[in-house]
């Protein structure tokens, strides 16, 4: 591959023990990753996905298979190690938000760059610029019981960006928002996207996985489709489905269906 | 289903589901059970035997005595003003029968096996049985004009190991035994000294030529009613001290003074069955509050059917009651087994101990202590749990702050290692749990550190050279020190070890809460070793706050105790130095467990969602 | 479309051009795409249909001068137009009976066409929710009501895949297994 590859996987399979039987989780999957560019996992619950993100991110081990992060080696790594790794090559963005409950909302998001070892004053300093970034700096201050679901995500959204990770890897993103604050974290991961930041999301909401450069679907552990979303040309299409060359006499709009 | 049975239903089922929760309660309110229960039965294992003597030898209910030594107006050797005094009394209204006066030789020396010799004192008896107070002859026979043999008391023969057929030897004189018998007219030989015997006329002449002087005089008198005992003494007790001071004596005072030893032990387990039971408490309680946490869906679920709050609250405080009344069985049986065993230790009990009949007092103070326990660790965590809304309780995640801890914002200027702080942040999240935790391990080092004191001033007792008059008793005294002084250590440690099992329980139910907020900081970046610090941090905030609270209020207690017959001794600085380093350590040692486990945990399966 | 031009001279009559710059302030994104002529030959269509009259304004034979406004038939069919709840179809009837009809025949595999449908869906998801971005008002609304449907039709088309998954025997493994080494083109 020529191009750098943020992270690319192969062969992955992780088996669970369900009651005894084992279970293929992640069945044999290659992946990867292009700097720059929006990946999405979609596929119906129980297939494995969110097995998958953990596996990249080093939440879990594979059983086989190996990963390579921002070009190094990753599958064999220690726990510790893992840690140190994750500070600064990824993001994490979880369906749950999962802040800390007893740190203020800007302590959650320098959290990991107190974590690899800057000073507190650059490290609340860059907190509060992404925080700026994100629209979320005037809540700064609160405790995450205080904010809104939306406001969370974009503190955990921050938090994830603080380090510049190479990859950030979402779960479910949109899962515990209302449609507003849904579409807001669609646009800022698109921003994201477009200003170069690569990003893994996993998501079974068809809303969320549009987004996409390049969509991936899952089923039963295994990837069963691929598809490039960033082709076609715009507007055109659109005028097609707002049904405006249909001129023709009153009556209910017709659709395409 | 009407509310009790749904109460016992929910409560067998949770029993079976958790047993390893069940069992550990059950411990803990057996241990406090059980140490109250004996100290409760040991307490009055004395007075039986007590009461059977003082039937059997038609004991006194005032004792009347006079002894040189006391009084300081006289000087001289005429006692013959003393006697009058006594005639007096005994001739006063109320008074059925007399026991004397009996002549008191005093300074006698008894050579003692290993060399030294004991402080005597020799009773002069006239012939025939007294009306009062005629010793219980329980070996040999008792004295007889003919003969010269001495009676001695029986605690005296004890020690001695002398039967009736042997000789002793008393200021270089022989003097044969003749037999061995029981009084309640003076404690039991060596907690009370000089030893008695009892002797004819004719011994005493032998005696006194030997080398014993007269140096006192008893009485003892029987009234008409035993109540009015204390009465005729306040009537009687002599206040001037133009007339000679003769000391008199209830036998409810005699008896509540001859058992000192029993005394302290009892009275040693009922304070450390106290903090036991406080212990109980912190501990159940946190086991209960977790189970709350745990079962907060089950509740809502059933809240949405329609069990009722109080319903729940119902089954849970009959789970804990069960347990209660189990371990109120418990502890009495532990009761009855034990103390007659510890009382047959005992210096002070004439003839075989006597656990009391089990009384209905007694059973309500055991089984009160079990149902404080339960309902004051109870009572406050179900509430608590009842009061989230049916919804929330199907949502629930553990109760989030209100305020953000401006500690942990200082500590995190002062540049303390992050996980330090991320530590003692968690911990100030639930202040009156740290409070709880606090107070009880608080109270187990204030008790350990009064049981240093008490240990170090037994040393000194037992440390103490033996007098010239001392040799049996002295021994014998040391002896006891010692046992008091292991029984002391004994507890101090259980207490010890309970602190760390309460420790335990409490850090394994922190971990759990804590286990998604763990693995999110590991998602983050967080090593485990950070999280486990983190959380041995958060848990040691109480810990440490315990032993700040816990050493100053020993040493108070320790004053307060300090009163009694124990010389004032300082509890020593090495001690509290221990104890300082010591519990923080068992401490850490018994949060690491849990500690070591979260942090092993694997961090996907921890952000899983319900 | 009609109808909405009728309404739009409810109010008052209204220049040709005044019509066309509602209808684009309405449609948002979509509505870069609406040709001025189209409006002209709608208000064509109307005015011989007699719901419309033309006044004349000014030069002749330029469209922007003239002066649309409504008849009394024009008012009345607006009235009838706002009262009527009738709705844009709801059932995927075409599709449905395509994949069944697929299935019967063995013309094609059902499972494909959902495939394929679901990405052509996908596609428009994107292109809709990517210019959401900067359409506030009413535009905004219409792309937000496309989307909505769009991501509802992705989820029926779900459960149709699981059906004809179920139906159609063993899913093709092996074919969708060489799909991942798409991966590795660029």
């Amino acid at each position: 591959m020529s191009t750098p590859t943020a992270v690319a996987a192969r062969g992955l399979v992780k088996t669970y023990a369900a009651d005894g039987v084992p279970v293929r989780a992640v069945d044999g999957i290659d992946l990867v990753v292009e700097v720059g560019e929006t990946v999405s996992v979609m596929g119906p619950s129980g297939c494995g996905k969110s097995t998958l993100l953990h596996l990249l991110g080093g939440l879990e081990r594979p059983d086989a298979g190996e990963i390579v992060l921002d070009g190094r080696r990753v599958d064999g790594l220690s726990e510790t190690a893992w840690a140190v790794l994750r500070r600064r090559t990824l993001g994490f963005v979880f369906q749950a938000f999962n802040l800390v409950d007893e740190l203020t909302a800007v302590e959650n998001v320098e959290l990991p760059a107190l974590l690899v070892g800057a000073p507190s004053r650059r490290a609340r300093r860059r907190a509060f610029e992404l925080m700026e970034r994100l629209g979320v700096a005037d809540r700064a201050g609160h405790l995450p019981g205080r904010l809104s679901g939306g406001e969370r995500q974009r503190v955990a959204v921050a938090r994830a960006l603080i380090n510049g990770p190479r990859l950030i890897l979402a779960d479910e993103p949109t899962g515990n928002l209302d449609s507003r604050a849904t579409a807001e974290i669609l646009r800022l991961f698109a921003d994201l996207g477009r200003s170069g930041q690569s990003l893994l999301v996993v998501s079974h909401d068809a809303r969320v996985a549009s987004t996409a450069d390049r969509l991936l679907t899952m089923r039963d552990g295994a990837i069963v489709g691929h598809t490039r979303l960033d082709a076609g040309s715009p507007g055109a299409l659109l005028a097609e489905m707002a049904g405006l060359p249909d001129l023709g006499g009153p009556g209910p709009r017709g659709g395409k269906h | 289903m009407g509310s009790v049975r749904l109460a016992a239903h929910l409560a067998w089922r949770n029993i079976r589901r958790r047993p390893a929760q069940a069992a550990l309660i059950l411990l803990t309110l057996t241990m406090a059970t059980g140490m109250f229960s004996v100290g409760i039965a040991l307490y009055g294992s004395a007075d039986g035997p007590w009461d059977r003597v003082w039937k059997a030898t038609d004991g006194f209910h005032v004792s009347a005595s006079y002894y040189r030594q006391g009084d300081l107006a006289r000087t001289g050797t005429d006692l013959t003003e003393v006697r009058h005094r006594f005639a007096e009394l005994a001739a006063a209204p109320g008074v059925r029968a007399v026991g004397g006066p009996w002549l008191q030789l005093v300074q006698g020396r008894l050579d003692v096996a290993h060399g030294g010799y004991e402080d005597l004192t020799a009773e002069v008896r006239g012939p025939g049985r007294s009306l009062v107070d005629q010793p219980l002859v329980t070996e040999g026979s008792w004295l007889a004009p003919a003969s010269e043999g001495i009676v001695l008391e029986q605690g005296l023969a004890g020690a001695l190991h002398a039967h009736p057929g042997d000789r002793v030897r008393i200021d270089g004189q022989r003097f044969t035994v003749r037999g061995v018998a029981m009084t309640v007219s003076q404690g039991r030989f060596p907690l009370t000294v000089p030893a008695k015997v009892w002797v004819t006329p004719a011994t005493a002449n032998l005696m006194r030529r030997a080398g014993l002087t007269a140096g006192g005089i008893e009485m003892q008198l029987r009234l008409d009613d035993p109540d009015d005992a204390a009465a005729f003494a306040a009537a009687h007790g002599d206040i001037e001290s133009s007339t000679p001071t003769v000391f008199l004596e209830t036998w409810r005072e005699r008896r509540a003074a001859s058992h000192s030893d029993i005394d302290i032990l009892a009275g040693t387990l009922l304070a450390a069955g106290i903090v036991v039971g406080l212990l109980a408490v912190a501990t159940a309680a946190v086991i209960v509050a977790g189970r709350m946490a745990a079962q907060t869906r089950q509740i809502g679920t059933l809240k949405a059917v329609g069990v009722t709050p109080w319903q729940i609250v119902l089954a849970l405080l009959t789970e804990h009651l069960a347990l209660a009344g189990l371990a109120t069985v418990i502890g009495l049986g532990a009761g009855r087994l034990i103390a007659p065993r510890l009382a047959g230790t005992s210096l002070t009990v004439l003839g075989d101990p006597e656990t009391p009949a089990l009384s209905g007092g007694q059973v309500a103070v055991v089984a009160g202590v079990a149902v404080v326990v339960v309902v004051l660790s109870t009572v406050r965590p179900a509430l608590r749990g009842m009061r989230h809304t049916t919804l929330r309780a199907l949502a629930t995640q553990a109760r989030p702050p209100r305020r953000p801890a401006r500690l942990a914002q200082l500590a995190a200027s002062a540049h303390l290692p992050l996980a330090g702080v991320l530590g003692l942040r968690s911990a100030w999240r639930r202040p009156s749990r740290l409070l709880t935790n606090a107070a009880g391990l608080a109270l187990a080092v204030a008790m350990i550190v009064v049981a240093a004191g008490l240990r170090s001033s037994l040393s000194r007792l037992a440390a103490q050279p033996t007098g010239p008059g001392e040799a049996l008793s002295g021994a014998a005294i040391g002896t006891l020190y010692q046992q008091v002084r292991v029984i002391v250590l004994a507890t101090a440690g259980l207490l010890l070890v309970l602190g760390a099992v309460n420790a335990f329980i409490v850090a394994s139910f922190a971990a759990r809460d804590g286990a998604r907020a763990h693995a999110m900081l590991r998602a983050v970046g967080a090593t485990a070793r950070q999280t486990v610090v983190s959380l041995v941090v958060s848990q040691s905030g109480a810990c440490l706050l315990a032993v700040a609270a816990g050493i100053p209020l020993g040493l108070g207690l320790w004053q307060l105790i300090d009163g009694g017959d124990l010389p004032p001794v300082a509890v020593p600085g090495s001690a509290l130095a221990l104890v300082a380093v010591a519990v923080p350590l068992v401490f850490a040692a018994a949060v690491s467990l849990p500690a070591w486990r979260l942090a092993h945990r694997p961090v996907a399966t921890a952000l899983a969602y319900e | 479309m009609k109808d909405p031009i009728l309404a739009l001279l409810a109010k008052a009559p209204a220049h040709g051009y005044e019509v066309r710059q509602r209808l684009v302030d309405a449609l948002g994104p979509p509505g870069q795409a609406l040709n001025p002529g189209q409006v002209y030959v709608a208000l064509g269509r109307l005015e011989r249909a007699g719901l419309v009259l033309v006044q004349q304004v000014g030069q002749q034979r330029h469209p922007d001068k003239k002066v649309y406004e409504l008849t009394a038939a024009g008012s009345e069919r607006v009235a009838e137009w706002l009262a009527d709840v009738s709705w844009a179809k709801v059932m995927p009837t075409e599709f449905h009976l395509k994949l069944v009809t697929a299935a019967v025949t063995g013309l094609a595999d059902p499972v494909a066409l959902v495939d394929a449908q679901r990405h052509e869906l996908l596609r428009q998801l994107r292109e809709v929710q990517a210019l959401a971005d900067p359409a506030d008002g009413p535009g905004g609304l219409l792309l937000e009501g496309a989307a909505l449907r769009l991501a509802a039709d992705v989820r029926w088309l779900e459960l149709c895949e699981q059906y004809w998954l179920e139906r159609g025997g063993q899913p093709d493994r092996a074919g969708r297994a060489s799909r991942p080494d798409r991966n590795d083109e660029r």
